[in-house]
C-alpha cells in the first residue's frame, strides 16, 4: 500500500505503519511525535486533495 | 434558409469571430481518438474524424454536474439553505457534431422536455447551445443510421449542416440560431444548396449495414421479455458501463450528496442500467439482480419500450459507438434482428 | 494459433457428448473485426461455433465466478492462473472443471494489430499452469524478459513527475468500470465503488476520484493479479491501469518471491504470515 501510494505520486512520509501495542506508551508517544514531524515537514498535502465538487 | 459556401481558408478567422460571442466546443485529437471538449482560445475543431469516441451529449449532460450546495456550519448565514450551484448557459456552439448525434440529442430531449416536467440543467444547457453537424461523407462500418430513422446528411437536431465539399463548407441554416451563428463568425457568401442531395445520396448508399426493426413494434413486449434468447445473448456481457456512457441516447443519471466537513454539494452523475446497483431500492430488493435481467432491459428499452411510448421509431440513432467499443463484443445490430424476428412459440 | 480450433472444438464436442459437463466456456467468432464474443454452449452440435485466434483477450475466467455446473473452460496461461485464485479464494472447486489447456502465443494489440498486447510481449506463463486436456504442444517460455522495465521507469521519477505522470494517464477515464468488470479477481458483491453509506470514493469524473478507485482496485489486487490484461483490453478509453497493478505485482515479486495463480498449494502472500516477511515499512 505505502509502495503503491508513493509510486503514483504521494510523497514519502505522509503513510507510515507501525506496530504498537496498548502496553507501549512511550513508543506510541515516540512515534507520533517522529510522524508528525516528518508530515509537518512535507507541509500541507496539495497534490491528494479533493477539490469540492461544486466547483469543478 | 440560407445557404453559405465557407471557403476553408476563411474558416479559421470564421470560429476565432464567434469566440466572443460563444463558447465553443468541437472535436479534438486527444491521445489516440478524438473526443469533444471546450476550445480554448487558440484550438479549432478538428473535423478529419469519423466520428468521436463519446458522444457531444457531454456538452449538454456533463458526466458529473452539481445541482447544489449547503452548508451545515451554522455560523454560515446561509446555513441549512439549499443554493444553486453556479451555472455557466452563455451561447456555446458545438461545431462538427454528426447528424447521428443532433438527433439524438432531440430524442433525449422528449425525455427533458416533457408537460409534467422540465428538467432545467438538461433545458438550459440545451437551448443555450447551437448545433453545427458535419454531414457524414464517409460512414464507417458500423454505422447503420439509415436503419435507424436517420443518416448521414439527417437534419433533426441541428441549427446548420455543413458538407464538405472540398476547398470550402456549403453551409445549410436550418433554424434562426443556425443564421445568427453564420452571421457572427462573418460567412455570408451564398452558397450553392443543390449540392447536398446527390452527396447525401452518395454518402447514404456507402452505408452498408442495414439492421431491420420493421416487426418491433408490432411484437407484444410480453413475448419479447419472455423469450428464450436473452440468457445466451447476455453471456459475454460484462455489465461495465461502456455502452451506456458511449451512447448519445442514453439519459439515466444517478444522484449523490457529497460531504467534507460541514459543507457539501448534490451532483448527479451519469449512470447505467447495466450495473448490478442500478435498480437497488431502498429496501435492499433488486428486481434485476441478474445480469440477463439488466441486459434484457437495456434492448427491450431502445429497442422496444421507446419505440412504444413515443412512436418515433428506435432510441437509437445508428452511430455505432456501442458495437465499436463494447469489451464483449456485444452487438445491437444482432440482437435487434434476433428481436425483429422473433415469433413466440405458441 | 488457428491450429488449435480444431483440437478445442473436438474436445468441447466430446466432453458434452459423454456428460462430463454442462457447457463448454469459449469464444465466438466477433461481428467487429480484432474482436471475439465470448460464449457457452450447452450442445455439442454448437461446437462448431467456437474459434480461437489471437483476439481472445478477455480472461474467460471471469465468466465462471461462483458458478454451480460443471463447466469446461478453454483457458489460456493467464487464465489458468486466474483459475488457480479462485480454486484458492473458493470461488469455484476444481472438481467442477475441465480446464482445456491453451499454451498461448500472445495475443495481438487491438489498437494495433501489428505488435503483440503490451502484457503478452513480457509474458513468462503463456502455458496453462493446471489443465485437465490441451489443445497444443506446450510452447516455450520467454525468458530474459524484462517485466517490469515500464515500473522502474516511473520509480525513476521524482514524486510530482510521478503525481503528474499518472494523472496524465487517468485523464481520459469515464468511470464505466469495463476494467473492474472484466477483471476475474473483481467478484465483490458490492464493491467499494458502489456503497454510499458510507461513500468512500466520489461517484463522478474528479480526478482525484478516479485515481483513487484505480489505485484502490489495483491494491485489491495485489498478490492475485496475473496480468492477463483483460482490463486494458476492455478498457474503451485505451487506458493503461496496468501501470498501478504492475507496481505490485513487482514488489510482491521482490519482497515475497511470489507469483500469482501458480499453485493451488500455496497461500497468497497477504493471506499469510511469515516469521521472514520482511518488515522494512514499518517504523
Amino acid at each position: 500500500m505505502k509502495n503503491l501510494m508513493e509510486h503514483m505520486g504521494v510523497e514519502p512520509g505522509r503513510l507510515q505503519f507501525s506496530w504498537i501495542s496498548s502496553a507501549e506508551s512511550t513508543k506510541f508517544v515516540d512515534v507520533v511525535t517522529k510522524v508528525t514531524e516528518s508530515v509537518k515537514a512535507l507541509g500541507p498535502n496539495t497534490n491528494y486533495v479533493k477539490k469540492s465538487a461544486a466547483k469543478v | 434558409m440560407k445557404v453559405i459556401k465557407i471557403d476553408k481558408n476563411t474558416w479559421a478567422g470564421g470560429i476565432d469571430s464567434l469566440r466572443s460571442g460563444y463558447r465553443l466546443f468541437g472535436p479534438v485529437m486527444q491521445g489516440d481518438a478524438h473526443d469533444y471538449k471546450e476550445l480554448t482560445s487558440d484550438e479549432t475543431p478538428d473535423l478529419a474524424y469519423t466520428n468521436t469516441r463519446l458522444s457531444p451529449k457531454s456538452v449538454v449532460f456533463p458526466q458529473s454536474e452539481p445541482m447544489f450546495t449547503y452548508s451545515l456550519d451554522e455560523s454560515d448565514p446561509e446555513h441549512h439553505l439549499l443554493k444553486d450551484a453556479p451555472k455557466d448557459y452563455s451561447p456555446r456552439a458545438v461545431i462538427g457534431m454528426r447528424p447521428c448525434d443532433a438527433k439524438a440529442l432531440a430524442l433525449v430531449r422528449m425525455n427533458f422536455d416533457t408537460e409534467e416536467y422540465r428538467d432545467p440543467f438538461w433545458m438550459n444547457s440545451y437551448e443555450a447551445t447551437t448545433f453545427v453537424g458535419l454531414a457524414c461523407d464517409n460512414p464507417c462500418e458500423t454505422c447503420f443510421c439509415t436503419s435507424a430513422g436517420c443518416g448521414p446528411y439527417h437534419e433533426e437536431g441541428l441549427d446548420v449542416l455543413l458538407s464538405d465539399c472540398g476547398d470550402a463548407y456549403v453551409a445549410k441554416a436550418l433554424t434562426e440560431k443556425g443564421e445568427t451563428f453564420l452571421a457572427a463568425a462573418g460567412w455570408a457568401a451564398e452558397g450553392d444548396a443543390s449540392v447536398f442531395e446527390p452527396k447525401k445520396a452518395e454518402a447514404e448508399a456507402k452505408i452498408t449495414c442495414k439492421v431491420d426493426s420493421s416487426n418491433l413494434r408490432d411484437k407484444s413486449s410480453l413475448a419479447l421479455y419472455d423469450a428464450p434468447f436473452w440468457k445466451e445473448l447476455s453471456f459475454a456481457c460484462i455489465n461495465c458501463g461502456t455502452c451506456t456512457y458511449t451512447c448519445p441516447t442514453c439519459w439515466c443519471f444517478d444522484i449523490q450528496d457529497e460531504n467534507k466537513g460541514n459543507e457539501g454539494v448534490r451532483m448527479r452523475n451519469w449512470d447505467s442500467c447495466m450495473t448490478s446497483l442500478f435498480t437497488l431500492h431502498g429496501s435492499g430488493h433488486n428486481p434485476r439482480d441478474q445480469k440477463h435481467q439488466r441486459f434484457r432491459q437495456r434492448f427491450m428499452h431502445k429497442l422496444k419500450y421507446f419505440v412504444d411510448k413515443y412512436d418515433k421509431g428506435l432510441m437509437c440513432v445508428g452511430c455505432g459507438r456501442c458495437v465499436q467499443q463494447c469489451p464483449a463484443n456485444i452487438d445491437i445490430r444482432s440482437i435487434c434482428n434476433k428481436m425483429n424476428g422473433y415469433e413466440a412459440a405458441s | 494459433m488457428e491450429s488449435y480450433i480444431g483440437k478445442i472444438r473436438e474436445i468441447s464436442e466430446r466432453l458434452l457428448n459423454d456428460g462430463t459437463v454442462e457447457c463448454v466456456v469459449g469464444f465466438r467468432k466477433g461481428t467487429v473485426a480484432l474482436t471475439n464474443e465470448p460464449c457457452m454452449i450447452t450442445n455439442a452440435n454448437d461446437a462448431e461455433a467456437l474459434v480461437w485466434d489471437e483476439n481472445c483477450r478477455l480472461n474467460l475466467a471471469n465468466y465462471i465466478t461462483g458458478r454451480k455446473e460443471k463447466i469446461a473452460i478453454i483457458a489460456k496461461g493467464c487464465d489458468s492462473r486466474n483459475i488457480v485464485n479462485h480454486i484458492i479464494e473458493n470461488k469455484i472447486s476444481r472438481e467442477q472443471l475441465v480446464i482445456i489447456g491453451v499454451p498461448c502465443k500472445g495475443m495481438v494489440d487491438k489498437n494495433n494489430p501489428e505488435q503483440l498486447q503490451a502484457n503478452c510481449a513480457t509474458c513468462t506463463h503463456r502455458n496453462p499452469v493446471i489443465y485437465d486436456e490441451l489443445c497444443a504442444d506446450l510452447v516455450e517460455e520467454q525468458k530474459d524478459v524484462d517485466r517490469y522495465e515500464d515500473v522502474r521507469k516511473v520509480e525513476a521519477m521524482d514524486t510530482q513527475e510521478k503525481w503528474a505522470f499518472f494523472e496524465d494517464l487517468l485523464s481520459g477515464c469515464t468511470r464505466c468500470y469495463a476494467c473492474k468488470n472484466a477483471c476475474p479477481l473483481c467478484y465483490c458483491p458490492t464493491c467499494f465503488v458502489d456503497e454510499s453509506q458510507p461513500q468512500w470514493v466520489g461517484k463522478g469524473t474528479d480526478p482525484i476520484d478516479i485515481r483513487t478507485y484505480h489505485f484502490l482496485r489495483a491494491y485489491h489486487c495485489s498478490g492475485r493479479c496475473t496480468d492477463c490484461g483483460a482490463c486494458e483490453a476492455a478498457c474503451p478509453q485505451n487506458i493503461k491501469m496496468r501501470n498501478f497493478t504492475k507496481k505490485l505485482e513487482k514488489d510482491c515479486f521482490d519482497l515475497y518471491g511470489w507469483e500469482a495463480g501458480l499453485t493451488v498449494d500455496q497461500r497468497p502472500p497477504l493471506d499469510s504470515f511469515k516469521l521472514d516477511d520482511p518488515e522494512k515499512f514499518i517504523m
